[in-house]
């Protein structure tokens, strides 16, 4: 009898232990974001930080500032590996660069997922971000229709050989072809900058005075730097269709004011909280279930078994009329 | 501004100064015993002392930079311990070093009162007062410099003037002259002689000390003589002649023969004709025998130095013909000097002569390193190395340093110029040029030096050019002596018949 | 001069950045129990490799009184011209990369080289000047464009290991070794530390101070180019803002390392000092999971402490 009792207060014990071992199970998780002075980037981790797996002790966040460099992310990767972390998530600087860095993580047993810009690898667990193509067209489109399909335009690229800015032309281009009457009179890179923007739109108005119709940005700083070079110049902006993309505060600010027509959201929330709860699936098992309230906002993008290799995250369009919305948020 | 400090009849003391019994040790070793000194109000008291004898110590202690061991120091008949230059000043003692170091964007007015300038309402600097006052106190010693010139215009004499004025303007009862007049020419020293004579009317007690015994001789009233780290000897200058004064610093008797009288032809070994270089000098030719030490005297500026760069290929000559051991020479750079068998010692040993930072063994083999490697590696031992080099020169210069592993910068500098001197002998020359050899040495080594200069020559066909402002060492080392005058040669005479007053005649 | 006296300043103003760096990896091996595994270690090795190669290259320039601040852009140029050797398809050997790369860097640092030696333009204005040329080269000679898709046998100069130990720690070490012993056996080498020290009194020696003030600006650019092949293969892309400001770090290591900027003091070994210093810092931090604003704070502050030790250490009693 009393061993009978021993064996079984002994197993009750065992699997209480058990259960409370999983519970108290952390996860080390890296962030590993290509360069944290951005503002897009910013929301994008205070979002990752106020999942509901890291506020609770889930998941032990280390977030790591790549400073705009590959190598510096390459070093921190090598780090993560050292420390042996159970997962990380990945915002490159270089889509080509990262994909060796991608191989020698996975090879070294850390599963990665990619957000917000893409990885030229097939071994990441997941890609959690939006179609950067997609964005390119819908800003052109916008624009475009609110020139009524002709006139001049110009347009502010991102840095040459980065692979966002790469797929937002590819995108702008595919509407250009089809509106033969557009005329693209100027189109250079201020590398995501909107000091730069300003400078060199305030260049594209000397040089082409009263002849722009219209502006595509391919990302909100530019584009707010080219209203401020407007506005400099005493152009009246709500005249000029101007358009940007990733949904920062200053661009909601702008299009609510009507110096921008339209400014295409990225959701930072989503695809932050979003690629954590696919690691987290991938590192638990199918018990698990997402804890994010994002999977609840698309219908278009379903969690579905936690399991697929791209969740591509609506864009949002936010124009005046729903930019009050926004700007609380 | 005017006033005479201190004077005689109002001190408790009739010294200014009164040091006795200095002790100074440095981690056990004892470098100065019997610091001992009396300065009497308005006169100048000679300092001398070869090479480690402690005056230096000494005075740093007198300043307030080192704390003294023992032994007591008083200032007007008062006991007084300075913890600090600062201190010093305050109690009345400022130093003219031998370092100058102007601030080169300012006027001569500001950096005079550099720190102490005249305020208006506290805050603002009265420039119009500042000059004033600047102006008074270089009219009063007699220095021609205007106070609003910026330093970086002035001449290094100038330069040297404007720091003496800097000191004497603390109204400091004791003024302490560490070689005065290394940069400065005869025609300012003759200035600041007169200056120290004002000084001494208004009866300020002036240290000096120096290596030119002739000027100890000129502007001096009484000596004091340190050697070993002691207190040796001291008395009225009048009392004391240069033989004497020598012996007491070196500690024997040192033989001062002039060279021997010449006779006989000697084949020429170098010969310039027209060397011309636009403003430093026009149309030189001379010729050097072999066997033979030509001396070049002449004032500053009067282009010797600029001669000898020219010379030895530092600089390029508008034009000028050069022959050595009766074949043309083309010299175009140091090395093409050294491959015909020259070799120049510099003036300014810290400006182009050692390479401070880097140990003497380095120094001395640097201009035959090719000689002593192999396949671009040096070779470091006794017998065909770099060890080899450097043991020959210490024993052939007796070079004072524990370890050749020193930076020559920690030398002192008659060392110092030993080195120099080794690194010219290694290239084994036929010609030595020598721009000042002695300069900023003391006596027992300078002596040496001059050995060295007439071992030099007697090699077969080996001959010397002698650069020198001492019109004492000019004569004692040179056979032949050329005079400059502005850029050009005024007048030239054989040793054995020349005289200070000719050659001060020829120079100016 | 008292000898023990010399002996005990020289030993200690040689040790005290050594003293500076044990106490760093014994502060970090306290704050971090991954610090000193093998992995770990391995890191900080590889991640130094690029830096330390720099710092060598302007070991030789700082030690003859000189500066170069175009190593991080020529390093980027050499870069792009090394990887379009052997991307994509025109795959020539790995060794034709290295070559074209080392090149690149020799033929931009001898511009450096001759226009501060013989027009005697300022080091500082020279370098700057090229900082800029160079970078703007780079971007023009690809479109802008990075180059991608480098073969494998060139990545593995970055990413490969030679028993356990990578490429680039073997290729540092070897550079290392050689740069020492010509500093320290070689007439070359003497004569660095001669113009260094004193410009006109090595030119009164005999020394031919105009080709060798020429000359380390052609070594440190050439070092760069090296550099550059291994920054390239193991980010697997040449980039076209590749090595912008590492000229500070080379030049902060080898000032840490205890080479005087005024010339004709110091060594490599110094410098690999200074480079380990900072390697060890950057990635003691990441172990930490300083937040990366802090990391720059904590970076000069450390810096600082370790030349004021050194410092310190000089100043003679």
């Amino acid at each position: 009898m009393l061993k009978k009792l021993i064996v079984t207060t002994a197993l009750l014990l065992a699997v209480v232990a058990g259960t409370q071992a999983q519970e108290n199970k952390k996860y080390k998780i890296g962030a590993a974001v290509y360069g944290v002075k951005n503002e897009f980037v910013q929301l994008w981790v205070k979002a990752l930080k106020d999942h509901p797996a890291v506020k609770s002790g889930l998941v032990n966040l280390t977030v790591f500032d790549g400073q705009y460099k590959h190598i510096t992310q390459a070093n921190q990767f090598d780090s993560m590996i050292t420390q042996k972390f159970d997962g990380a998530i990945y915002i490159p600087i270089d889509s080509n660069a990262a994909a060796a860095v991608v191989d020698k993580a996975v090879a070294a047993g850390l599963p990665v997922v990619g957000s917000n810009g893409p990885t030229n690898s097939d071994k990441l667990v997941s890609y959690v971000g939006s179609d950067d193509v997609l964005g390119g067209e819908l800003a052109a489109e916008a624009v475009i229709k609110a020139m009524g399909g002709k006139g001049n335009i110009v347009v502010l690229e991102g840095p040459v050989g980065q692979t966002g800015a790469i797929q937002r032309s590819e995108g702008i281009d595919k509407v250009l072809a089809r509106h033969p009457e557009i005329k693209v009179i100027e189109r250079k890179t201020a590398n995501w900058s909107r000091a730069e923007a300003m400078s060199l739109m305030q260049n594209w108005l000397t040089a082409h005075p009263n002849q722009i119709h219209g502006v595509i940005g391919e990302n909100d700083e530019m584009a707010l730097g080219a209203v401020a070079a407007m506005k400099q110049a005493g152009i009246d902006v709500t005249k000029i269709p101007v358009a940007g993309i990733d949904g920062v505060s200053d661009a909601i600010k702008a299009v609510s004011k009507g110096e921008m027509i339209l400014s295409i959201r990225q959701d930072a929330k989503t695809q932050a909280q979003g690629a954590l709860d696919v690691l987290l699936r991938k590192l638990i098992g199918q018990d698990y279930k997402p804890l994010s309230e994002v999977w609840a906002v698309y219908p278009e993008m379903p969690w579905g078994e936690g399991t697929a290799t791209l969740y591509s995250v609506p864009w949002t369009l936010v124009t005046k009329e729903n930019a009050a919305e926004f700007l609380k948020r | 501004m005017n006033e005479s400090i201190y004077p005689p009849e109002n001190q408790k003391s009739p010294y200014l100064l009164e040091a006795a019994g200095i002790l100074k040790k440095f981690s056990g070793v004892t470098v100065l015993r019997d610091g001992a000194l009396k300065l009497r109000a308005g006169t100048v008291h000679a300092l001398c002392g070869g090479n480690g004898a402690g005056k230096s110590t000494f005075l740093s202690i007198l300043m307030g930079l080192l704390p003294r061991d023992g032994g007591s120091i008083l200032v007007g008949g008062r006991a007084v311990d300075f913890s600090s230059p600062a201190q010093a000043l305050l109690g009345g003692i400022a130093i003219i070093t031998q370092e100058l170091s102007p601030i080169r964007g300012m006027t001569v007015a500001e950096n005079i009162y550099l720190g102490r300038e005249p305020m208006r309402m506290g805050f603002v600097i009265d420039y119009a007062a500042l000059f004033a006052q600047a102006g008074e106190l270089l009219r009063r010693l007699g220095f021609d410099i205007n106070p609003r010139s910026n330093m970086c215009d002035l001449s290094l004499a100038k330069v040297q003037l404007v720091e003496i004025a800097k000191a004497i303007s603390f109204n400091s009862s004791i003024l302490i002259m560490d070689e005065p007049t290394s940069a400065i020419g005869e025609h300012e020293t003759g200035v600041l002689f007169n200056a120290i004579a004002t000084l001494k009317k208004e009866g300020v007690g002036i240290i000096y000390v120096s290596h030119r015994l002739s000027e100890l001789f000129q502007v001096a009233d009484d000596y004091t003589v340190f050697r070993d780290g002691a207190f040796i000897e001291s008395g009225a200058m009048a009392d004391i002649d240069r033989e004497r004064l020598i012996e007491l610093i070196v500690g024997r008797k040192v033989g001062r023969s002039l060279r021997p009288g010449r006779s006989g032809n000697f084949p020429v070994i170098l010969k310039a004709t027209d060397y011309s270089q636009s403003q430093h000098f026009q149309d030189v030719s001379l010729s050097l025998s072999a066997g033979e030490i030509l001396g070049i005297y002449g004032l500053m500026g009067a282009g010797r130095s600029e001669f000898l760069n020219c010379l030895y290929g530092l600089t390029s000559p508008d034009r000028g013909e050069l022959e050595i051991f009766g074949r043309p020479a083309r010299i175009k750079k140091p090395k093409d000097a050294m491959k015909r068998g020259l070799s120049l010692l510099t003036e300014d040993r810290k400006d182009s002569g050692i390479i401070g930072c880097r140990p003497i063994r380095e120094n001395i083999s640097l201009s035959v390193l090719k000689r002593i490697s192999r396949w671009g590696f040096i070779r470091a031992g006794e017998v065909d190395g770099e060890r080899g080099v450097v043991n020959a020169m210490f024993k052939r210069f007796d070079i004072k340093a524990a370890t050749p592993e020193m930076a020559v910068q920690r030398l002192s500098g008659g060392n110092q110029q030993k080195v120099v001197l080794s690194r010219c002998v290694t290239t084994k020359p036929k010609i030595l040029l020598c721009d000042e050899p002695t300069r900023g040495i003391d006596e027992g080594t300078k002596q040496q030096i001059y050995g060295f200069l007439s071992e030099f020559v007697q090699d077969e066909g080996c001959g010397v050019i002698v650069v020198s402002s001492e019109l004492d060492e000019i004569l004692q080392v040179s056979d032949r002596i050329l005079v400059f005058r502005r850029g050009r040669i005024a007048g030239e005479i054989k040793a054995s018949e020349a005289t200070h007053a000719m050659l001060t005649h020829m120079a100016s | 001069m008292n000898r023990s006296q010399y002996f005990s300043f020289r030993t200690l103003s040689r040790y005290g950045i050594l003293i500076a760096f044990a106490v760093l990896c014994v502060t970090l091996s306290f704050l971090s129990p991954y610090f000193l595994t093998a992995g770990n270690l391995s890191n900080i090795a590889l991640q130094i490799s690029v830096n330390g190669i720099l710092a060598i290259g302007m070991t030789f320039v700082i030690l003859a009184a000189g500066i170069d601040l175009s190593v991080g852009s020529v390093l980027g140029m050499a870069g792009i011209v090394a990887a379009s050797m052997v991307a994509g398809d025109t795959e020539h050997s790995p060794l034709v990369a290295v070559g074209a790369g080392v090149a690149t860097g020799a033929v931009l640092g001898l511009v450096n080289g001759s226009i501060i030696a013989w027009c005697r333009v300022p080091a500082f204005v020279v370098t700057l000047g090229m900082l800029s040329a160079a970078r703007g080269f780079t971007q023009i000679y690809n479109d802008g464009m990075p180059v991608p898709g480098l073969s494998d046998a060139f990545v593995f100069l970055g990413s490969g290991r030679l028993l356990e130990i990578p490429v680039p720690v073997w290729i540092f070490a070897a550079l290392l070794l050689a740069a020492w012993l010509v500093l320290e056996y070689t007439r070359y080498g003497r004569y660095v530390y001669a113009v260094g020290g004193n410009e006109k009194s090595a030119r009164t020696s005999g020394v031919p101070t105009r080709a060798v003030i020429a000359s380390v600006y052609v070594i440190c650019g050439a070092c760069a180019g090296l550099a550059s092949i291994i920054h390239t293969a193991r980010s697997t892309t040449a980039l076209v803002d590749a090595g912008a400001g590492y000229e500070l770090d080379a030049i902060a290591a080898v000032v840490i390392g205890g080479t005087s900027l005024t010339g004709g003091v110091g060594g490599v070994f110094g410098s690999l000092i200074g480079v380990l210093i900072i390697g060890v810092i950057n990635n003691g931090l990441d172990l930490l999971g300083v937040e990366s604003y802090y990391q720059q704070v904590i970076k000069g502050a450390v810096i600082v402490l370790a030349v004021l030790i050194d410092v310190a250490s000089r100043k003679e009693t």
